[in-house]
């Protein structure tokens, strides 16, 4: 007779087999709450595993009801990568080629640089109803949804014509991953990042020849480009840690698909410069903790702030960078809100078929906040951002613009000479 | 980062302790994996103040002489939590407050010292119905602290199913659990 061997340790892919169908996360996933046809992260993700790996004609094209918000890996007792497992069978086995729509909603730096280009005619024209309507009834973008705004002079145009020259002044320098959003939708965040990196001494670099990080395009199953995005990522932070510079991110979203799924999505090696890369909150935290940076805030500032964590940053486990360093402004009163998704996960509350279930996700934070009426929401996300803006009317800003504000940057600066 | 209270572990002996100090007026974080964290429970921490680290998980602790001084999480990396006082509330296997693994039982984040019987054979009964031993393993305490390599640590302070002799398997343990964490509050408290 064979001799029985027992298996001690875990040998699968993303810890599936440690999953002990405890459903706790059923419990936490926001979409299956409120969309009945998605049948639930255990039962797409580790429980359908188990079929996809006898024969691929068990993959289920509801999987595209997830929205990637990784709560469910939060909440997971056991370590099993829950989202990750639902994002790579969509990968592998997922068969439909994206449609117009969602390349068009996955293309940040295909679209960007030509909306840029024609800001005050797009920003015009997708504002109008007709043309909503038009877009909802042919490509299937909700009609309701605000659509983002294209700023008429890129972040990176900005940069090298206003700061990169004086940028070689300070001993210290980063590269800063800007990201789609900061680039071509919000160029201030940006110039934000610079003012308060120059104010700690601390000199801006651009990426050479940054891309997109590619979670769009993950989402939206177009894999060989954002593998080829992430091969180039990559190599230009290789070459900038090899020049003496760190990384540092605005955006959690992008932070998290560089740090996680491009080795575990897309297979592309980051081990030689994950250590080097850091959100910026993280940084700034890091930095003034150990007494490297010496803030210097200014007198007077008073603002009442309520903390949304983005469902990538719960994932990263670093919200507390975020509010640690908030907490640090006098004047400061800071309220946490109750950790909620807020529905719009990147691209697929742009959806049509998913503008409802968005809506009613992001219900409870948006009661949250027009229970605690904030003078404004701190919130490291651009996508959620739009989503709350458009919903409750309260202004969303970046903790960075929100220490912009609240530094004195010229006593910063002499104290960081 | 400092704190008054780190308590590892947001179950049913985490989340008492943890609101208990907090509601006390002492500053304090929770690490806890999952969603031992529950909503209500949750809710009064946070609106008392409390820090919550959720999804994230304890690995390692630095001690100087009979103290544990601060301990590192998964996600923080290098960023170390530091606090006058620690609560461990793990709980038992499915939480991994304990391993067991073909030889031995064990404590993963600090290598505490946990009571359980040598002779494998003994840590269970074959009927499925019956007391399990294994259960009743858990970590040893000495004056309400945990032990470590026969030495009490002054500051650490075991409650809850990590505990040897406490258990929700069989029956109802909800007493025995909150009661070893009030013991855990009020050793902290006295102080």
């Amino acid at each position: 007779m064979e001799e029985i061997v027992m298996q001690e340790t875990n040998i699968s892919a993303k810890n599936f087999e440690q999953c002990q169908k405890c459903s706790l996360c059923e419990t936490v996933c926001p979409v299956m709450a409120n969309n009945p046809k998605y049948a639930g992260p255990k039962r797409s993700g580790p429980d359908g595993e188990r079929y996809r790996l006898k024969n691929g004609i068990f993959f289920e094209d509801s999987l595209k009801y997830c929205l990637n918000c990784k709560r469910c890996e939060v909440a997971c007792p056991s370590g099993v990568r829950i989202a990750d497992l639902i994002q790579q069978a969509r990968i592998d086995y997922g068969r439909k080629a994206p449609k117009l729509r969602d390349v068009m909603l996955a293309s940040t730096d295909q679209v960007g640089p030509l909306a840029s280009a024609f800001a005050p005619l797009a920003n015009f024209s997708l504002g109008l109803s007709p043309v909503k309507g038009l877009m909802d009834l042919t490509i299937g973008v909700d009609k309701h949804r605000t659509l983002p705004k294209y700023a008429s002079e890129t972040f990176v145009h900005w940069f090298k014509k206003n700061a990169a020259a004086a940028q070689e002044a300070f001993g210290k320098q980063i590269s800063y991953f800007h990201g789609c959003y900061a680039n071509y939708n919000y160029p201030q965040l940006g110039k934000d990042f610079v003012a308060v990196m120059n104010a700690f001494g601390i000199g801006v670099q651009l990426i050479d020849g940054e891309r997109c990080c590619g979670v769009a395009k993950i989402a939206n199953g177009m894999i060989a480009a954002a593998t080829r995005d992430a091969k180039i990522n990559i190599g230009a932070f290789g070459k900038s840690v090899k020049e003496g510079r760190d990384i540092v991110t605005v955006s959690t979203t992008c932070t998290l698909t560089l740090l996680e799924e491009y080795p575990e999505l897309l297979k592309v090696d980051n081990s030689a410069v994950r250590d080097h890369i850091s959100l910026v909150e993280q940084y700034l935290y890091k930095g003034i903790a150990s007494g490297a940076l010496k803030p210097v805030w200014k007198e007077g500032f008073k603002a009442r702030a309520a903390y949304h964590c983005p469902c990538h940053q719960e994932r990263l486990g670093w919200g507390i960078f975020t509010t640690e360093l908030l907490k640090m402004i006098p004047g400061m009163e800071l309220i946490e809100l109750e950790s909620n998704c807020c529905g719009i996960a990147g691209t697929y509350g742009f959806k049509k078929e998913n503008y409802k279930v968005s809506q009613a996700i992001g219900k409870p934070l948006f009661d949250n906040i027009l229970a605690v009426a904030p003078d404004y929401v701190a919130c490291e996300c651009e996508t959620c951002k739009w989503q709350i803006e458009m919903s409750t009317g309260v202004p969303v800003k970046n903790p960075v613009s929100i220490l912009a504000e609240a530094l004195d940057l010229e006593k910063t600066a002499k104290a960081n000479r | 980062m400092k704190f008054d209270v780190i308590i590892i572990g947001g179950g049913l002996a985490g989340m008492t302790a943890a609101t208990a100090l907090q509601e006390a007026g002492l500053r304090c974080a929770i690490v806890a994996e999952g969603l031992s964290l529950q909503n209500a429970p949750r809710r009064g921490f946070s609106a008392a103040g409390g820090t919550l680290l959720a999804g994230d998980r304890v690995v390692s602790g630095r001690f100087a002489g009979d103290r544990l001084v601060a301990v590192r999480t998964e996600k923080l990396g290098d960023v170390e939590l530091e606090a006058e006082n620690f609560v461990l509330a793990t709980g038992k296997y499915f939480s991994r407050g304990l391993v067991a693994d073909m030889d031995k039982v064990y404590e993963p984040l600090f290598g505490l010292d946990v009571e359980y019987d040598e002779d494998r054979s003994k840590w269970f009964d074959p009927s499925f119905a019956a007391p399990q031993k294994f259960l009743e393993f858990g970590v040893k305490c000495e004056g309400g602290k945990a032990v470590k390599d026969g030495k009490a640590i002054a500051n650490l302070y075991p409650a809850g199913e990590v505990l040897a002799g406490v258990t929700s398997a069989q029956g109802d343990a909800t007493e025995a659990i909150v009661k070893s964490a009030v013991e855990a509050v009020n050793a902290i408290w006295r102080k």
